[in-house]
């Protein structure tokens, strides 16, 4: 039990050096925010674009894309951060410290997807709280709490995907192309831009095989109350699904990788 | 494959064993660690000095289990990393060499503070060994300071802080003297005492040629792969 409250204190205290490091750019946040404010402000204007089955009016695209652009600042913090912060870990020599540490690189590696996490739900609140105050984007009021189990939900299934390219990112050690590459195709097949149901046939299936379909889903309807691909406790599902089978081969692949760069020395290599 | 044993005798049995340790470089002609056995007692302080490119990093990273070598066994205490890591690095503490290893956005007490949660020291002790820690370095003057915007031997008391932060009981310095002062060496060399007090062992890896600052338990020369009896006259 003590174990286990070393280890949870070691992970919070990693997710606060991120964000004592984040926040020690003093305009980091602002440029974060005004570039959430510029993209909202361009798929406000391609709404007024868009006229496709379901998505008639421009409010309802807006609505429907904003949902999207939350998923997206998920998707980027939890696969393009990790391995970017990994390997400035490889090259400051502070990974080498986490390796001699109790708490050790697999715990360190896992816990550096902490704070993209929570920098990804306030990016997100902050696009909904935008686009609502400036764009006039119309909450669900009755369900937009269950946007908050929905997203925690997601963030488990997601991380799977991070942990992976971070194990990649130690063995390789330059996958920051290769997550731009995942984010890009994700975005492509999970509904974020636009609905899957304009996808060609052949192209479906991949909708179905990744969590962030049924994440993406499963929040717009709780935001926008727009209708379910499936049932709330099917995409639910899923994402447990995902989840509980996702992280332990996840973790499984992040020793793995640990275990090969001690074994071969190229651990420390960047 | 030659094999030298080192063993200082008349101390009790712990501390750090290495055998037959064998690591290779891909292309590399010969191992760059060929066979080497080390035997650190509890109580005692080690000094192994080589020519760069010697592999003292390279025996000191396989001794704290941050690789592993092609051959041969490392045990502290009688625990083997690879079976139990975590409480093989409960007990261990290693300073790698250069000026690596610090976040530099970070203030040096949140650095301190970061590293004592890695350690897992109890949440009731950290803040008063963080602060005689402090002291002990002589960081007070710059403890809220960036360690960007620190000197190398500041730096370099930072590094030495927190790798004796959770009073380990084997300590691995890499070419700890880098960028210190006198007033930082006699740090060192006071920290190193506190270990052996404790019961703890500390292993001082230098380039071939610098001046040893403390008396040493045992000195070896690290040279073709190979540990052996650094000249006496080079003891002190």
């Amino acid at each position: 039990m003590s174990e286990l409250r070393d280890r949870l204190d070691a992970a919070l205290a990693m997710a606060r050096r991120d964000f004592l490091i984040f926040t020690s750019y003093r305009f980091r946040l602002v440029t974060m925010t005004m570039g959430s404010l510029f993209t909202l402000t361009l798929f406000h204007f391609l709404s007024r674009l868009v006229r496709a089955p379901g998505l008639e009016s421009s409010g309802r695209y807006f609505a429907f894309v904003v949902v999207g652009l939350v998923i997206v600042e998920v998707l980027t913090s939890t696969m393009a951060l990790p391995p970017v912060s990994l390997r400035q870990e490889l090259v400051a020599g502070t990974f080498e410290r986490l390796l001699v540490s109790p708490f050790g690189a697999v715990g360190g590696m896992a816990a550096t997807l902490l704070f993209p996490f929570c920098l990804a739900a306030f990016a997100g609140v902050t696009t909904v709280i935008l686009s609502t105050a400036i764009f006039g984007l119309s909450l669900d009021g009755g369900s937009a709490f269950l946007a908050i189990p929905y997203a925690l939900l997601g963030a488990l299934a997601f991380a799977p995907f991070g942990l992976v390219l971070l194990a990649m990112g130690l063995l390789v050690k330059q996958t920051v192309m290769g997550a731009s590459f995942i984010v890009s195709g994700i975005s492509l097949v999970a509904g974020i831009y636009f609905p899957i149901s304009i996808l060609p046939g052949w192209l479906r299936w991949a909708s179905d095989v990744q969590p962030f379909t049924p994440a993406t889903d499963l929040l717009r309807h709780a935001l926008t109350g727009t209708a379910l691909l499936h049932p709330a406790w099917l995409e639910m599902l899923k994402l447990v699904g995902f989840a509980a089978v996702g992280l332990p081969v996840a973790l499984m692949a992040v020793r793995a990788s640990v275990r090969r760069g001690r074994r071969s020395a190229t651990i420390l290599e960047f | 494959m030659s094999a030298t044993t080192v063993t200082i005798p008349g101390v009790p049995e712990g501390g750090l064993e290495l055998q037959g340790i064998v690591k290779r470089w891909r292309g590399a002609p010969r191992p760059v660690l060929d066979g080497v056995d080390l035997r650190i007692e509890a109580g005692t302080l080690v000094r192994i000095d080589g020519a760069n490119g010697a592999g003292k990093t390279t025996l000191l990273r396989i001794a704290a289990a941050i690789i592993t070598p092609e051959a041969g066994t490392v045990r502290l205490a009688g625990i083997d990393p690879e079976r139990d890591r975590r409480a093989f690095h409960r007990r261990l503490a290693f300073l790698a060499a250069g000026n690596t290893g610090l976040y530099a956005r970070l203030k040096v007490r949140q650095q301190l503070e970061w590293w004592a949660r890695m350690c897992f020291l109890p949440r009731g002790e950290r803040e008063a060994r963080i602060d005689a820690a402090i002291a002990e370095w002589g960081i007070e003057e710059f403890a809220g300071r960036r360690l960007d915007r620190l000197s190398m031997g500041q730096r370099q008391r930072v590094r030495l802080a927190m790798t004796f932060l959770p009073d380990p009981e084997l300590v691995l310095l890499d070419e700890p003297r880098t960028s210190l002062d006198e007033e930082g060496i006699d740090a060192v060399i006071g920290a190193l005492h506190g270990v052996t007090e404790r019961g703890g062992a500390g292993v001082w890896c230098a380039p071939a040629g610098e001046p040893a600052a403390i008396d040493f338990d045992a000195h070896w020369l690290l040279s073709a792969g190979v540990l052996a009896p650094a000249a006496q006259a080079a003891l002190r």
